[in-house]
């Protein structure tokens, strides 16, 4: 089909006799209102449009809002923790993870010695890998129910309850774990989820290639995301756009490799970065892709992981009943699904922090909606939302 | 025209292949569990609500100050010999079942039972009481920290135990 | 009916136009009746087709076996639940809308050939008749978007009435060659140009009448099959058709006010119009009324056949909806336009060729 998304330009009516008068017309404000029938959660978009084209959108947040920075000015490093699943509740693994090393990194650079054991940071590693396949498998789902097909969500619920059975095995509760902790995991991996997870590896795999044939290869789902909201590399960096995101740009940049933080160095995956496939580099698609590949080379370092997992030890390293860390702060980041997260904890010496800021990746990812909004029409604007893999939670904190 | 026709290939053939997935899936039996005639037992690590056994309890208070919503409430009076516990309560409108009440308790007797329904109609119904009349405090004698018990089940001693019609205890 | 009615006592002595009351009105209540009690069943058909596609159970616990009752509990909840008016909406508009649209969808049903006995009214314009109706629904829809007093309402309603009357086009064209074929409009003579063996049947080329020809017009009455099927997805609002009433964005569009009664009878309306136009399809393309094979045409009776075949397209147009994304607007619009018109204008084009050739 030639260019169907390239926005409609606006023609000035004229009849036989007008001078080349346009017809009166007024652009239409609309609210895509916070409550949302498409899985966002809730975020509020004013969009000015034309009929269908879009000339403004602004998005409003805020309505997630719990004061969790504030929070953590009252809460001791430890109690901290179980509000940092809250933040990013499809990834809570990983959100914990990101706050537990830069406490460890804050009291590293204090003085304090300490050292992680093996074995738990081969467990991190496994878990946050896990927690990243179930947030994409979440992101895959629902973006095909805004695209319109709502039979993949099911399924990639379906795939997304195996590993919430495994995270219950180990830590007990299926979505608002708590389990990394400063120094460690709470507690060690038991035998059955071991062998759980060796189950879903296995059949993972198939379940990938179902849904590149459901949806990834469908000619409409193609019309619908090919060149539609590009955002290019330039973009990208000027807005401080993370993850996926700018992977699907073109720019190889994940954490991962790139700050190595953890025991990543020792895995062998790839970083997936968008091509431009089907369409032009950095649209929509392709950061679909992007997500689909990395689930799939999460699977790989799972894999490599469960291998080499050390003999069952000790899964904390010794840390003082009241942590207290020595003034100082320090700014600390982690590769979680959505992106760049990041901790900025501040600590004059006492037993809670300062301050702790978080750097979230959805906030920044969401605003390049304005730019890459304008001149798509409504249905592209929600498939934009889409691809961008927001998490209010995350977003307003 | 040549790529009219290649599109309208490719549509139909990758509509077809999804078409078959979804075909496949019309004779699966679903994944679905019918949750009120069937239910799994929980994992051994299951959180579920907190459940405090009062006659091991030491009233040292550890408990309140760990949770990071305070939903704990615990009274006590008197001192030295004369120490009674009047009120301990679990606030389950604030309860967010993060178990770090359960870790620094000296006795385990506070631990994460497997129960998860217990709805009520009414919120003053969520705050369970665990101690109806004063009670003297444990004394914890010099032996081994006694393992946590993990099938009990959050049976509050008087009070608030549910809502009209509603759950189990 | 007449014929019924006639053999009653007291009905041979009433004045003529009475007796014909009497008898179109019960023609009707009785058409009315059994399609409401088969939209019914289509609404259960389709949660249950959903969810074992989706790995999931549908419901359950309404009725003895498989939910079998949750219709009913549907149709109480309706009748139950509050009416609520939009502040500044257009009441009259408002109101008629659900109207037109189900009376658009079971006007349709008069001409609908269930078996040769069975036919409501056997109009010589029958087929142009459908498509006449089902224009009603346009109006319908614009009513209801326009008088809702709400942005989403009226982007629903504007694009729905666009999507419905663009793809009326190819779904009449895409019916010519058959047409022209049979030489009439008449529901009733188009199926019996089809009967024997199932090579006689329009989508495999009507061999009967073209003799070796027949290659050619099976060709182009299979295009003509494929084009009708996707116009008629698009004229009532099925996926990959469905932006009208999107879930993601626009709540669900041109209905997205309405609530108990009213919403039941625009989805009653919907569903009816989609058992229409598979049964269209079945009398156009299939065969209508005969199976194909001699033999089971004598034994079974031929509402059956008829019904069974327009329930397996039902099923088809449910299967597509849980597999297919949507397209959007703009995608729509050129898919009518820029494919489907010409293809089937060629199509008409060639069989007309065809049909001189062998004259």
């Amino acid at each position: 089909m030639n260019d169907t998304s390239a926005p409609l330009r606006h023609l000035p009516a004229t009849r036989e006799g007008d001078a080349a008068k346009p017809i009166k017309s007024e652009l239409l404000h609309i609210n895509m209102g916070p409550q949302h029938p498409s899985t966002h959660g809730v975020l509020r978009l004013f969009i000015t449009t034309d009929g269908e084209v879009v000339h403004n959108v602004t998005p409003y947040i805020g309505y997630l809002h719990r004061c969790a920075e504030k929070i953590a000015e009252g809460n001791s490093y430890h109690q901290y923790i179980v509000y940092t699943d809250r933040m990013d509740y499809l990834a809570a693994m990983n959100c914990n993870w990101g706050y537990c090393l830069a406490v460890e990194e804050l009291l590293r650079a204090g003085g304090m010695e300490f050292e992680i054991p093996e074995y738990a940071e081969y467990i991190r590693v496994i878990i946050g890998e896990l927690n990243r396949i179930a947030s994409h498998l979440i992101a895959f789902g629902t973006y095909g129910l805004d695209i319109g097909a709502m039979t993949p969500f099911f399924h990639a619920l379906r795939e997304r309850e195996a590993i919430l059975n495994i995270f219950e095995k180990v830590c007990g509760a299926r979505l608002m774990y708590s389990y990394y902790d400063i120094g460690g995991v709470k507690w060690d991996l038991p035998d059955d989820a071991l062998e759980e997870i060796k189950i879903f590896l296995d059949l993972f795999p198939d379940k990938l290639k179902e849904y590149d044939e459901l949806l990834t290869g469908n000619k409409i789902f193609v019309e619908r995301t090919a060149n539609v909201g590009v955002v290019d590399a330039a973009t990208c960096q000027d807005y401080g756009c993370t993850g996926p995101v700018l992977r699907g740009a073109g720019v190889s940049w994940d954490l991962r490799r790139n700050d190595t933080y953890s025991i990543y160095d020792r895995f062998d995956f790839d970083i997936p970065v968008g091509k431009g496939l089907v369409g032009t580099v950095g649209d929509c698609w392709d950061r679909y892709w992007v997500r689909m590949q990395e689930m799939e080379q999460s699977s790989r370092i799972i894999q490599q992981a469960v291998e080499r997992l050390p003999a069952r030890g000790e899964c904390m390293a010794e840390m003082p009943k009241n942590l207290k860390a020595a003034p100082g702060e320090l700014y600390t980041r982690t590769e979680s699904p959505k992106g760049e997260l990041g901790f900025y904890i501040v600590s004059d010496g006492g037993p809670v922090p300062f301050r702790c800021k978080t750097r979230s990746p959805a906030f920044h990812n969401l605003h390049v909606i304005v730019k890459a909004g304008q001149g798509q029409m409504i249905s592209d604007l929600c498939a934009t939302i889409g691809s961008l893999d927001l998490v209010l939670g995350e977003i307003d904190r | 025209m040549v790529k009219l026709v290649k599109d309208i290939y490719e549509t139909f053939s990758t509509i077809f292949k999804g078409m078959g997935i979804t075909r496949r899936y019309l004779g699966k039996k679903p994944v679905t569990q019918q949750f009120p005639y069937e239910r799994w037992a929980m994992p051994e690590r299951f959180r579920g609500f907190v459940h405090n056994d009062v006659p091991r309890c030491t009233a040292c208070l550890l408990c309140a100050k760990a949770c990071p919503v305070d939903c704990i409430y615990i009274d006590v009076e008197g001192k030295g010999k004369e120490r009674q516990m009047t009120r301990y309560a679990i606030d389950y409108n604030k309860c967010i079942w993060c178990s770090l009440c359960t870790e620094p308790c000296p006795t385990n007797c506070i631990t994460m039972s497997h129960d998860y329904d217990h709805s009520v109609y009414l919120r003053e119904r969520l705050v369970y009481e665990f101690v109806d009349e004063p009670v003297v405090p444990f004394k914890p004698s010099k032996e081994k920290k006694p393992e946590p018990d993990a099938t009990g089940t959050a049976t509050p001693v008087a009070g608030a135990s549910g809502g009209e019609g509603g759950a189990q205890a | 009916m007449t014929q019924l009615l006639g053999g009653m006592p007291i009905m041979a002595d009433l004045p003529g136009w009475a007796f014909t009351l009497i008898a179109m009105s019960g023609v009707g209540i009785i058409l009315l009746l059994s399609i409401a009690v088969a939209v019914m069943i289509f609404s259960w058909a389709e949660r249950k087709v959903a969810a074992y596609i989706q790995s999931r159970y549908g419901p359950m616990e309404v009725g003895p076996w498989q939910g079998t009752l949750q219709p009913i509990a549907d149709g109480v909840k309706f009748l139950l639940k509050e009416d609520i008016w939009p502040t500044g909406a257009d009441k009259p508009l408002w109101r008629l809308a659900p109207l037109l649209i189900f009376t658009g969808a079971f006007l349709s049903y008069v001409v609908i050939p269930f078996g040769p006995n069975f036919i409501g009214a056997k109009l010589d314009v029958g087929l142009f008749y459908i498509f006449a109706t089902s224009s009603i629904v346009v109006v319908g829809i614009i009513s209801a978007g326009w008088g809702s007093n709400n942005k989403w309402a009226l982007y629903g309603a504007v694009r729905g009435a666009a999507q419905v009357i663009s793809y009326e086009i190819p779904l009449s064209l895409a019916i010519m060659p058959i047409v022209l074929h049979v030489g009439s409009l008449n529901l009733g003579e188009i199926i019996t140009a089809q009967r024997g063996w199932f090579v006689n049947w329009h989508a495999f080329g009507n061999w009967g009448s073209h003799g070796f020809a027949g290659i050619l017009s099976l060709v182009s009455f299979q295009i003509s099959l494929w084009i009708y099927f996707i116009s008629s997805l698009a004229e009532v609002n099925r996926v990959p058709f469905d932006l009208p009433e999107t879930e993601s964005e626009l709540v669900s569009g041109y209905h997205t006010e309405y609530s108990g009664m009213k919403f039941a009878f625009m989805m009653l309306g919907e569903y009816a119009d989609v058992f229409v136009v598979s049964a269209i399809a079945v009398t156009v393309f299939l065969g209508g009324w005969y199976s194909g094979i001699p033999v089971i045409d004598r034994f079974v009776p031929a509402p059956l056949i008829f019904v069974s075949k327009s329930l397996f397209l039902v099923f088809v147009q449910m299967w597509l909806r849980w597999t297919l994304p949507r397209l959007r607007v703009d995608q729509l619009m050129h898919v009518c336009w820029k494919v489907l018109i010409p293809i089937t204008l060629a199509n008409l084009f060639l069989y007309g060729l065809l049909r001189t050739a062998l004259a």
